[in-house]
């Protein structure tokens, strides 16, 4: 139990001092609360992919279902975090450029991720017998990871966006302020342990309905 | 009232009720598991 405190006095200390302590970004100005909250889940989105794409890879070599129920929570973990990445860069976007959705190369990004995401877990649902669906799903996961890099890193950089410079800029520096580099940073790692605190219960609640359907 | 402690107030409201809302689901599935 002390653990889950711990995570939810983290984040919560994290949100008093970073919208309360922390100085606004000039270019941002009243926006930049956002910023707490939309860059952690962009990269929890990327890290639970990640993990998705890596237990897709071991259920191939093992056969052991319990990477597939990690594949598949991480999956839509991700998902998840993806929309709620989308949802707040969409307001931050309604605030700033005056409009909700632009199709920016960063939009149009992030919506791909939901489409081939979304597909996966449309392929997950329509697969009788957990051996196919975990093997189809298996190399679905790995050959949809191959597109998140570039999507996610490479295409925003090639095409010209209105979006701000990533947080590492050309010059491989992080520009911003101690403070607010404090607080997005503490985000970052109360966003993490969220999502590793959600990804242990999903894949509890993977196994009991395996338990229950026998 | 000052913008600032309106984005922390509902800030820390959803973060709470979330933070019930997995503690509760948790539970059940402790609960389940049991059985």
């Amino acid at each position: 139990m002390i653990w889950r405190i711990i995570i939810f006095l983290w984040i919560a200390t994290t949100m008093v001092v970073a919208l309360i302590g922390a100085p606004l970004v000039p270019v941002l100005q009243e926006t930049t609360r956002v910023l707490y909250f939309h860059i952690p889940s962009a990269w929890v989105t990327t890290v639970a992919l990640g993990w998705s794409m890596i237990n897709s890879l071991l259920y191939l070599f093992t056969r052991n279902l319990k990477h597939d129920d990690q594949a598949a929570a991480a999956a839509e973990l991700g998902l998840v975090f993806c929309i709620v990445a989308t949802v707040t860069g969409s307001i931050w976007a309604k605030s700033m450029w005056g409009s909700w959705w632009n199709w920016d190369p960063r939009e149009t990004s992030i919506f791909f991720i939901l489409l081939i995401y979304g597909a996966y877990l449309a392929l997950r649902a329509s697969i009788e017998g957990e051996e196919k669906r975990a093997r189809l799903s298996a190399v679905y996961s790995i050959l949809a990871f191959v597109a998140v890099p570039p999507l996610m890193f490479v295409v925003p950089r090639i095409y010209s966006s209105l979006h701000p410079d990533p947080i590492i800029n050309s010059s491989g520096k992080i520009d911003m302020d101690p403070m607010i580099r404090w607080c997005f940073f503490s985000m970052l790692i109360g966003f993490t342990f969220l999502f590793a605190w959600l990804q242990r219960l999903r894949v509890r609640v993977f196994r009991l309905e395996r338990r229950l359907a026998v | 009232m000052d913008r600032n402690w309106v984005v922390l107030g509902v800030s820390l409201l959803v973060w709470g009720l979330l933070f019930f809302w997995i503690l509760r689901v948790e539970r059940r599935v402790s609960e389940v598991e049991k059985r």
